[in-house]
C-alpha cells in the first residue's frame, strides 16, 4: 500500500526513504514507483480509454475522502466550494479562459454533453428551434455522444447530420473540405444548423481535428453555436480555448492529464444564454450558474474534483512539465507506430501531424478482421491470452470506397496506440509484446531483481495450460555485437503441443532500445526456427540477468 | 455450563460485533466531535472503506479488463442484493444511481417529457409536501414548472401529533385541487421528512393517492433504508428511492430508485446517456461514462458488516430508534420543551424542542446556532426553525435534529449534551433579543 501522507491534500509528494536525487526532474525509477499498481504484466498501450492516475495523485485523493469521512459536515460547510473553486482556477488558467465562471467541473464528458444537449432538448420543447433543425456532427462522433444526441435532439424532433471523415487520412483539408460538404447539405431545404458538435480528437479512429479551423467555417456559416468534444485533448494536445473559440468546450482530465476517475471540465464561453445550462442533476444549487450547481450535486465523493492541484504538482516534476510529457509522448508514439507499421507491411491511420499520444496503426490484411465482433474478439484475445491492452477499429468501407492495400489484401483493421509516460512495462517492450501477440508469441519480461519471478510465472502458466502438453526448452542467448545471435543450448522441440522457452539476456546491453531491439530478434529467430503449423501456442520468457 | 475456574477462558467468543469492534470500525471518526447529524451525510465503517480501495485499486491496475469482465457483473449482483432487502419482485426494478437527488430528477425528467410529447397539459399539477427536500422542490421547477406543470404544496402539521393529522392535509389539498379541475400527475411523499423530520404514513398516503386517481407516486426515502421498514410491495408505490450512505453504511455515495414495472417504466432514462441509453434505466445507470462505481459495487459487503449487529440491519433500526427517542425524551425533560412527534413518528432521527430563551427567529439563526455548536462545543446537529403560525403563544421556534447511529454512545452524548446546554445557557442574558452569535 502507499505510505499516506498526513500533509493536506492540496499537495502531497509521496515520501521517499531514499534521499533526494540531485536531479530535480522525476527519474526512471519514481515513474515506476508512481504507477507500480498497474497490471505489472499487462503491456497497456490504451491510455486513451480510461487513462490512468499516480500513486502521488492517489495519495492526496484517499488523504480527501479520509477528511470527508471524519468530520462530513465540516468538510461540506468549509472545504468542499472553496477547493473546487481553486481547482476551477487551476483549469482556468490552463486552458486560457477569460474568468472562472466559465469553468465547471463534472464527471467526464459524457455528462458535459448531456448539459449541453439537454438545452438544445428543451429549446425543441419550448418553441425556440423548430421541428427539423438540425444538429451536426462528425461521423465518428463517440457513442455516447451519438446516443445523447438521439436521446435530447431527434426525440425533440430535431434532425441530424453527420460529416463522414475520411480514413486512412493524408492532410487535414481532406477533413476540412468534407465538413464543408456537410454543411452545404446540411443547410439545404431552408434547415437551420442550430449546433455542431466537433471533436478535437476523436476516438475511433483517433486523429486529431483542425478544430480553429473548422470553429472559424462554422462562424462563417452562420451556425449557432459550437461544442468542442476534447475529451482526449487536455495532456495530450495544447489546449487554449480562446484560440478555438468555440462556444462550449470539454476535456476528461482523467484520461490524459492523471486525475483520478473521474473529472471533466466543461468550459461554456460567457453569454446571454450562458446562464440556461444547467446540471441534469438538480440540488439546491439550481439557478446559482452551471459551476455552482455543478460543484453541488448531493451527496457524493467529489475528492477527484478536489485534487486537481495535486495533479499539477505532479505534472510539474517532469521536465518541461505537461508540455514536455505531450512532446515526448508524441515522437515516442509515433516512433513505435512507424515501428509496428514496417514490420507488417502496413500504414499509419494518420501523418504524425494529425496524432497526438495515440496513432492508428494498420494491422495486417491477413489478421480477416471483417467485422466490429472481429475486431471485438481480436482486443479479447490479446488482453486474455497476451495480456496487451489495445483497442482495435474495424474500418468499414462505403460502396465504391477502396482502403489501403498491403501485400495480401486490404487492410480493414487499425489498432489503437496510446503512448502516456513511461509505465511498469517499457514502451519498446509493450510494443515487443503486440508484435509477438500477433506471431502467436507471449513475450513476458521479468526484472532481473526478480529471481522467484520465473518460477512462480512458469507456475501460473503451468495452471493455465492443463490441457495442453508441456516441454520446457531452456536456453541461454547472448547478443553478439548486438546482431545477429543464436540459441544455444535448446533441447529437442516436440512437435506436438505448447512449449516454452527461458531465456536469459546478459546484461551487456541494458539500454531499452538494446533490449527492445534484442527482443525483436529473438522474435525473430524464434518464429523462424519454429515455422511449423501444427505448433499452434508457444511461449517465450526473458529474464534479465 | 462451566462451572470450573477455568470458566473465565472458557467464555465463548462474542456472536455479534462488540462495542470495542465498533468503536475500531468508526475510529477514523473526529474524535473531539459529537456526531449527531447522522442523517445529514451518513457514515461508512472502516471495513467497507477497505472493501471500497480494493475494488479502485483492481479498477486502477487494469481498467479495461474491468470494464469489459468484472463492472457488469457487480452492478448486477448489488442491485440483486438491494432487490432482497427492499421485497422488489424483479432486479430489472431496481437501478443504483448516485444519490436520491440524481432519482428525482430522472423522474421529474420523465414527466417534463411527458408535457413535451403532450401527454401532459400546462397546468397539470404535482403535490408535495412544503417540507420536501430543497434540492426536490428546485427539481420540481426545473423540470416540472419549467415544462408547464403547476405546484400544489400540502403544509405539514409540525409538531404533529399523529399520522391522521397528516392525513388529514394531504385529503383536503387533494380535494382543493379537485375542485380547480387540475389534473395531478404526480404525487411526491417523503417517507422520512428531512427538515423537520418526520414518519410519514406512507402507505396510506399512497392509497389515498390511488383512489384520486393521482397517475405515479414517487417516494422519496432518502432517510429509508437502515432507518424505517423499506418493503416495496406493502408501500405500493410506482418509484422509491433511498440513498444507501445515510443508514446503510455505503460509502459515498449509492442510492437505489425502485421503479414498479409497467409499460410507463420503461420510458425512464438516467440523464446522462450513453451506448446503453434504451437498454433500460437499470442498465443506463450501470453505465454513465468513466467514473469511480466503487461505492455502488461494494454493495454485497455491506450485508456482511450489517449482519454482524445482533438482529442484522432491523435490530440496528429497532436499538436507534430507542436510543434517540431516550436522549430526546430526557434533553425534552431537561429543557422543558417537547419532541417535536410522537416516538412512534420517530425513526432513528428525533426532533427535540430547544429553549425558548435560545430565540431562534429565522433560518439564518438555526444556521448560526449550528455553526456555533460546531466550532465552540464541538457538535454537529442539524437545527431547525419552526415560524410561529398566527394566533400562536409562546410556541417553540427552535428544535435540534438529533440522530442516533451504531457508533453514537447514548450516557457520553447525553452527559456531554447536558453539560453544554448548561454552559450555552448560561451564557445568555435573561433579557437577549439576540443570539450571542456574531463571531
Amino acid at each position: 500500500m502507499q505510505h499516506e501522507d498526513p500533509r493536506n491534500g492540496e499537495s502531497a509528494h509521496r515520501s521517499s526513504k531514499k534521499p533526494k536525487l540531485s536531479s530535480k526532474f522525476i527519474t526512471e525509477s519514481d515513474i515506476r514507483d508512481e504507477f507500480s499498481h498497474h497490471h505489472p504484466r499487462v503491456a497497456r498501450i490504451n491510455n486513451g480509454s480510461f487513462g490512468s492516475c499516480p500513486g502521488s495523485v492517489l495519495t492526496a485523493q484517499r488523504h480527501l475522502q479520509l477528511q470527508f469521512l471524519r468530520q462530513p459536515d465540516a468538510f461540506y460547510f468549509n472545504t468542499l466550494r472553496d477547493g473546487i473553486t481553486a481547482s476551477r482556477k487551476i483549469i482556468k488558467d490552463f486552458i486560457n479562459a477569460d474568468h472562472v465562471d466559465e469553468v465547471s467541473l463534472v464527471d467526464n464528458a459524457t455528462t458535459a454533453a448531456a448539459i449541453v444537449l439537454q438545452r438544445i432538448g428543451r429549446s425543441f420543447a419550448e418553441g425556440k428551434f423548430q421541428k427539423n433543425d438540425t444538429v451536426l456532427m462528425l461521423h465518428c462522433a463517440f457513442q455516447a455522444v451519438k446516443k445523447s444526441i438521439q436521446a435530447y435532439v431527434t426525440r425533440a424532433g430535431g434532425s441530424v447530420i453527420e460529416v463522414r471523415l475520411p480514413f486512412p487520412v493524408n492532410s487535414e483539408e481532406e477533413i476540412i473540405s468534407e465538413f464543408k460538404k456537410s454543411i452545404e447539405e446540411g443547410k439545404s431545404n431552408g434547415r437551420k444548423i442550430r449546433l455542431a458538435i466537433i471533436d478535437h480528437i476523436t476516438s475511433m479512429p483517433s486523429l486529431v481535428i483542425p478544430v480553429k479551423e473548422l470553429v472559424r467555417i462554422c462562424r462563417a456559416e452562420g451556425i449557432e453555436q459550437v461544442f468542442v468534444d476534447a475529451a482526449h485533448a487536455i495532456g495530450s494536445v495544447k489546449v487554449d480555448v480562446k484560440e478555438v473559440g468555440a462556444d462550449f468546450y470539454v476535456s476528461n482530465l482523467h484520461k490524459w492529464f492523471f486525475c483520478p476517475p473521474s473529472v471533466a471540465f466543461l468550459y461554456c464561453k460567457k453569454s446571454s444564454s450562458s446562464s440556461d445550462l444547467h446540471h441534469p442533476v438538480v440540488s439546491h444549487e439550481y439557478g446559482n450558474g452551471l459551476p455552482v450547481e455543478s460543484a453541488w450535486i448531493g451527496t457524493r465523493d467529489y475528492s477527484s474534483q478536489l485534487v486537481v492541484p495535486a495533479v499539477l504538482e505532479f505534472v510539474n516534476r517532469f521536465e518541461g512539465g505537461i508540455d514536455g510529457i505531450m512532446k515526448r509522448n508524441h515522437d515516442e508514439v509515433v516512433k513505435m507506430g512507424k515501428m509496428l507499421a514496417e514490420s507488417w507491411g502496413t500504414n499509419l491511420g494518420s501523418p504524425p501531424e494529425m496524432s497526438a499520444a495515440m496513432i492508428m496503426v494498420g494491422l495486417p490484411s491477413r489478421l480477416c478482421l471483417n467485422s466490429e465482433e472481429d475486431a471485438v474478439t481480436l482486443r479479447s484475445h490479446l488482453r486474455d491470452r497476451y495480456e496487451v491492452e489495445v483497442p482495435i477499429f474495424h474500418q468499414v468501407f462505403k460502396d465504391g470506397e477502396e482502403g489501403v492495400r498491403d501485400k495480401d489484401g486490404f487492410i480493414t483493421g487499425y489498432l489503437r496506440m496510446g503512448k502516456r509516460a513511461k509505465c511498469f512495462i517499457r514502451n519498446e517492450e509493450a510494443v515487443m509484446k503486440v508484435r509477438a501477440a500477433f506471431h502467436g508469441i507471449n513475450i513476458c519480461v521479468l526484472p532481473s531483481s526478480d529471481a522467484c519471478g520465473i518460477t512462480q510465472f512458469l507456475k501460473n502458466q503451468t495452471k493455465k495450460r492443463k490441457e495442453h502438453r508441456r516441454r520446457k526448452l531452456y536456453a541461454s542467448w547472448k547478443p553478439r555485437n548486438g546482431e545477429s545471435c543464436c540459441l544455444r543450448g535448446c533441447n529437442e522441440v516436440e512437435s506436438l503441443g505448447t512449449y516454452a522457452f527461458l531465456l536469459a539476456i546478459d546484461k551487456a546491453e541494458t539500454s531499452n532500445v538494446g533490449i527492445g531491439m534484442a527482443l525483436l530478434q529473438m522474435v525473430r529467430i524464434h518464429w523462424s526456427m519454429l515455422d511449423q503449423p501444427k505448433l499452434l501456442k508457444p511461449w517465450l520468457w526473458v529474464k534479465h540477468v | 455450563m462451566n462451572t470450573t475456574s477455568a470458566s473465565a477462558a472458557a467464555t465463548p467468543q462474542p456472536f455479534f460485533i462488540t462495542p470495542a469492534e465498533v468503536f475500531s470500525e468508526f475510529s477514523h471518526h473526529h474524535p473531539s466531535v459529537a456526531r449527531i447529524n447522522n442523517g445529514g451525510l451518513g457514515c461508512c465503517p472502516s471495513s467497507l472503506i477497505s472493501s471500497q480501495r480494493q475494488i479502485q485499486l483492481q479498477w486502477l491496475r487494469q481498467p479495461d479488463e474491468f470494464f469489459f469482465n468484472q463492472l457488469q457483473p457487480g452492478m448486477l449482483r448489488s442491485r440483486n442484493v438491494i432487490k432482497d432487502l427492499i421485497n422488489a419482485d424483479h432486479v430489472d426494478e431496481v437501478s443504483i444511481v448516485d444519490n436520491a437527488s440524481t432519482a428525482i430528477s430522472i423522474v421529474l425528467q420523465h414527466m417534463a417529457w411527458g408535457f413535451a410529447e403532450g401527454k401532459f397539459h400546462s397546468g397539470d399539477a404535482t403535490v408535495m409536501f412544503h417540507c420536501a427536500y430543497g434540492a426536490v422542490k428546485k427539481s420540481v421547477e426545473a423540470y416540472f414548472v419549467r415544462a408547464g406543470g403547476y405546484v400544489i404544496e400540502v403544509p405539514l402539521p409540525f409538531p404533529v401529533n399523529s399520522d391522521d393529522e397528516i392525513l388529514q392535509e394531504f385529503r383536503q389539498a387533494l380535494e382543493k385541487a379537485k375542485q380547480n379541475g387540475r389534473s395531478v400527475r404526480l404525487a411526491i411523499i417523503d417517507h422520512v421528512t428531512f427538515m423537520p423530520t418526520v414518519v410519514m404514513p406512507v402507505k396510506q398516503l399512497v392509497s389515498i393517492c390511488r383512489e384520486a386517481g393521482i397517475d405515479h407516486v414517487f417516494i422519496d426515502a432518502a432517510h429509508g433504508i437502515g432507518c424505517v421498514d423499506v418493503d416495496m410491495k406493502q408501500i405500493g408505490a410506482d418509484f422509491y428511492t433511498s440513498n444507501l450512505h445515510k443508514w446503510l453504511f455505503c460509502p459515498p455515495s449509492a442510492a437505489f430508485l425502485y421503479c414498479r414495472k409497467s409499460n410507463q417504466s420503461s420510458a425512464l432514462h438516467h440523464p446522462v446517456v450513453t451506448h446503453q441509453y434504451g437498454n433500460g434505466l437499470a442498465t443506463e445507470s450501470s453505465w454513465i461514462g468513466t467514473r469511480d462505481y466503487s461505492a455502488q459495487l461494494v454493495v454485497p459487503k455491506i450485508l456482511e458488516f450489517v449482519n454482524r449487529f445482533e438482529g442484522g440491519i432491523d435490530g440496528i433500526k429497532r436499538r436507534n430508534h430507542d436510543a434517540v427517542v431516550d436522549m430526546g425524551e430526557m434533553l425534552a425533560k431537561a429543557w422543558g420543551t417537547h419532541l417535536g412527534c410522537p416516538p412512534h413518528m420517530c425513526s432513528s432521527m428525533v426532533m427535540v424542542g430547544l429553549p425558548a430563551c435560545l430565540h431562534v427567529s429565522s433560518d439564518q439563526d438555526s444556521s448560526k446556532l449550528r455553526t456555533y455548536l460546531r466550532g465552540k462545543f464541538g457538535v454537529e446537529v442539524s437545527i431547525y426553525y419552526r415560524p410561529p403560525k398566527d394566533g400562536e403563544v409562546g410556541p417553540l421556534t427552535g428544535y435540534a435534529r438529533i440522530s442516533y447511529q451504531v457508533y453514537n454512545k447514548l450516557l457520553l452524548l447525553l452527559l456531554w449534551f447536558i453539560d453544554i446546554s448548561g454552559k450555552y445557557l448560561s451564557l445568555l442574558q435573561p433579557k437577549a433579543t439576540t443570539l450571542p452569535l456574531s463571531h
